[in-house]
């Protein structure tokens, strides 16, 4: 009459085990589900009933109460489904009580008794070790990434009492398609001319330089920064883990229900919610847009149109790496390793990259500026001046470097600086001319302290790009040109 | 107490002060009547108290501000036939610098370039050392251009500002506004404690141009407030100046399409002296702008520099356009171009780079 079956439930980017107890006794037929449901599990009843009942079996005409333990923690999604009808079918004795000794179950039921799809398949299958789990087919993939070897799947109901019954064997697990997956990333050939641009983003590919782009409508801005996910190499494995679990958890499709490897680009909206940007919700916290760019790229096109309170949340990220999420319920710390790039017109009328050809008056000027503080611009290491390209090039250029060559210089570039041994920057070499340059831009005003420091980076980044150890005059000059930007939006 | 010491400045003052009367109203107020009378006549209407009088007078002599009336031998000769001359002026420093030299308005947008800034705070000095007094607005931009290069390199400069004199107006140029007055004069139709209000500019443009020998626009764009100086000129028989500029330049519309109605060319103060008909007078002509810039440069090395060079011009440049016209990757060039900037052959800003 009892059963007890184990599975997990999402909370935020983390799974939480729960225990599914089912009681089935005499009286009035029902069937009661308690312990903190959200809508879809308490929808769950209907969906159970109608797949049991399309499975084959009867459904017993007796008073059913579900018990969702811990009771204290709210549970959401419709992954209970499963547990709920395997537990059932052991209470009214369908099944043996040995058949589900040693594992958890997590999956969503179709009324035709099909398994269907779970968001956050990764985090559950973490919380329910060590238990081995039973899953959806399409689910196996990316359950087996974190606890290869004690995931089962199933595709439908029928056929997982069949299995559980011991009358057939599991069916064995997908195996990986041959599937292609670079074609969606856009290639730097595309862009003609942009000398400065693509410039731009190999430096920051290179040396994770945070980049802002200012430029009149139609340089270019959004094109090029579409294209800086493709110089990045692809993710270490245990990175790539990490942003498939945040992906997972949010609900992103995942490719082939497999890792991750490639940088993510996320390009969010400049109406972006706070709570989009950074994550949050009521009780269930989700990972928000800067958590989904981990060890990618966060594209911010129209910087200037992004509420105010949006950006400034944007610091923590920026300088931690990590966003912590506070809520009522609880805190939850979520990955935000990102390389930011942002783009925005000089100005309300865009036109003022180049100071004569600007319609807006100071006082306009001025209030578009104000909405970036500057403790915001002190993240970008790199703030390029864009102009339109030359239509002669853009007609009949010829198509730029492919992105493939620049990556291969990226990463050559991030290997020599992974190889140079830590210490100060300053240590380090910097030819005598260079550093008489940055000392006559400090003197006289153009740089400042925290400025020096970046374009030391930056001219850092670029001698790693050309394979030289001491960074020369024309290194610093060029990352003074590739922060000349500065000049236009303070 | 009594008030019967105070002056008929102190009656001026008030009628001025009063919110309902603006300068043409108190124009009429004073076309017949001296001060007092035209105060007595209206002080019901007015709501005013003889207490609130000397109040207020009390207020501008504390300031400094010294009141001038027409009639007065203090009363500028330039507004003494003008048809729209205001019926009191308030001068912040020293008054006669109004009558002491030939004067010339600079003028301009506020949101200049480069180019611009320099042409007028190069004009300004040199006038200014010419022994012209510089009039101008006391604006941002080419305005408050002018008077820093005039400022202390001769004759007086004149700022001639919308609201009242307490009040300097763009906050910004705060210090300017000390040092003109300092060395020269700020005047106002405005009485103290009057904000600077947006219809209040062309008001002051007008009393800008009657007061000037000579009016220059240095940067305008094609519908700037720079248009009703030079109206107001054109209405006075005072000859406009312009300073060329680029074709490709919003911000020298305004002079080019001057000088094609028929404005004199201003390259240096030279043409500026002509016009005054002073050249060769007592005062001398200082050496043209393109020849005075700083320290001795040296030509550029032959090579990189030299190439990178030769790709510039006084237009300024992106970079993108010097990639392409030199062919030499973005670390050569900008070396270069750094190169060329320390030897103050090239200036840079904000990614565009032009020869000097």
């Amino acid at each position: 009459m009892l059963a007890s079956v184990a599975s997990a439930t999402l909370s935020g980017a983390v799974g939480r085990a729960v225990t599914v107890e089912v009681h089935v006794s005499n009286g009035l037929p029902g069937f009661t589900i308690v312990g903190l449901p959200d809508a879809a599990v308490r929808e769950s009843r209907d969906r159970v009933r109608a797949a049991v009942l399309s499975s084959g079996v009867p459904w017993p005409l007796r008073r059913i109460t579900i018990n969702l333990a811990p009771s204290g923690v709210r549970k959401g999604g419709a992954g209970l489904d499963l547990p709920i009808a395997i537990g059932l079918l052991v209470a009214v004795g369908e099944l043996g009580p040995d058949r589900t000794e040693g594992l958890a179950f997590c999956g969503e039921l179709g009324l035709n008794g099909a398994l269907r799809h779970v968001p956050g398949m990764i985090a559950l299958a973490d919380a329910t070790s060590p238990l081995a789990l039973v899953v959806p087919l399409c689910d196996a993939r990316e359950a087996a990434l974190v606890r290869a070897g004690v995931v089962h799947a199933a595709a439908t109901l029928e056929e997982l009492i069949g299995i559980l019954r011991g009358q057939s064997e599991w069916p064995e697990m997908p195996a990986a398609s041959a599937v292609t997956r670079a074609a969606s990333v856009p290639d730097l050939s595309d862009v003609r001319g942009q000398a400065v641009g693509r410039r731009a983003l190999e430096v920051a590919a290179a040396g994770r330089h945070h980049l802002l782009m200012i430029g009149p409508p139609g340089s270019g801005k959004t094109m090029l920064a579409e294209r800086l996910a493709g110089l990045l190499p692809l993710l270490a494995p245990s990175d790539a883990l990490t942003v498939t679990r945040i992906h997972s958890a949010a609900g992103c499709a995942l490719p082939d229900g497999a890792l991750l490897d490639r940088p993510p680009f996320r390009a969010p909206h400049h109406q972006a919610s706070v709570v989009s940007l950074v994550g949050g919700g009521s009780w269930s916290l989700r990972p928000g847009e800067v958590s989904l760019a981990t060890h990618g790229v966060l594209f911010l096109d129209e910087l200037g149109e992004f509420p105010v309170a949006a950006l400034e949340a944007l610091r923590q990220p920026l300088e931690e790496g990590v966003i912590r999420v506070s809520r009522a319920g609880g805190t939850v710390t979520f990955p935000a390793a990102f390389l930011l790039v942002a783009a925005m017109n000089p100005c309300p009328c865009g036109e003022g990259v180049y100071e004569g050809a600007c319609t807006c008056t100071p006082a306009s000027r001025a209030r578009y500026r104000r909405r970036l503080s500057a403790p915001l611009l002190d993240r970008f290491d790199l703030i390029v001046p864009l102009s339109r390209p030359d239509p002669d090039e853009l007609l009949a250029g010829k198509a730029g470097e492919r992105s493939a060559a620049v990556a291969a210089r990226v990463a050559t570039a991030r290997a020599r600086a992974a190889a140079r041994r830590p210490g100060p920057e300053s240590s380090q070499g910097v030819a005598p001319d260079a550093e008489a340059l940055l000392a006559s831009k400090l003197r006289s005003g153009d740089l400042s302290a925290r400025g020096l420091h970046k374009v030391k980076r930056v001219a850092r980044t670029v001698a790693d790009l050309a394979g030289e150890d001491v960074v020369s005059f024309a290194h610093v000059s060029e990352a003074l040109s590739l922060r000349a930007g500065r000049a236009v939006v303070a | 107490m009594t008030h019967a010491h105070l002056p008929e400045e102190a009656y001026a003052v008030a009628l001025a002060s009063a919110p309902s009367v603006g300068p043409a109203t108190l124009r009429g107020l004073l076309a017949s009547d001296p001060p007092s009378v035209a105060w007595a006549r209206n002080r019901r209407e007015l709501g005013g108290s003889v207490h609130e009088v000397a109040r207020i007078w009390a207020r501008h002599t504390e300031l400094g501000i010294s009141i001038l009336l027409p009639g007065q031998p203090s009363w500028p000769e330039r507004l003494a036939e003008d048809p729209q001359a205001p019926a009191v002026l308030f001068s912040l420093g020293d008054p006669s610098v109004l009558e002491k030299a030939p004067t010339v308005a600079l003028v301009g947008t506020r949101a200049p370039t480069r180019y611009g800034i320099g042409v007028a705070a190069q004009l300004g000095a040199d006038l200014s050392g010419a022994g012209v007094s510089v009039v101008s607005g006391l604006a941002l931009g080419i305005d408050g251009a002018a008077h820093e290069g005039a400022c202390g390199a001769g004759a007086s400069p004149i700022g001639v500002v919308a609201g009242g004199l307490d009040d300097p107006y763009p906050r910004r140029h705060a210090r300017l506004w000390e040092r003109v007055a300092e060395c020269g004069a700020i005047v106002s139709e405005s009485p103290a404690g009057v904000r600077t209000e947006k219809w209040r500019f062309p008001v002051r443009n007008r009393l800008l141009a009657a007061l000037s020998d000579v009016v220059v626009v240095v940067e305008s764009r094609h519908h700037g407030g720079s248009r009703h100086t030079v109206d107001a000129a054109a209405a006075r028989g005072i000859p406009v100046g312009a300073v060329p500029g680029s074709i490709r330049s919003a911000t020298s519309e305004g002079p080019n399409a001057l000088l094609a109605d028929g404005a004199f060319p201003v390259c240096s103060a030279g043409d500026v002296l002509v016009a005054l008909a002073l050249e060769g007078a007592q005062v001398s002509v200082p050496a043209p702008a393109r020849a005075s810039s700083g320290p001795s440069r040296a030509d550029p090395a032959p090579g990189t520099d030299l190439r990178v060079y030769e790709a510039l011009s006084p237009d300024p440049a992106s970079l993108d356009d010097l990639t392409r016209a030199t062919g030499l990757d973005l670390s050569a060039l900008c070396g270069a171009l750094e190169r060329l900037a320390l030897a103050g052959l090239a200036i840079g800003v904000g990614g565009w780079w032009e020869r000097v």
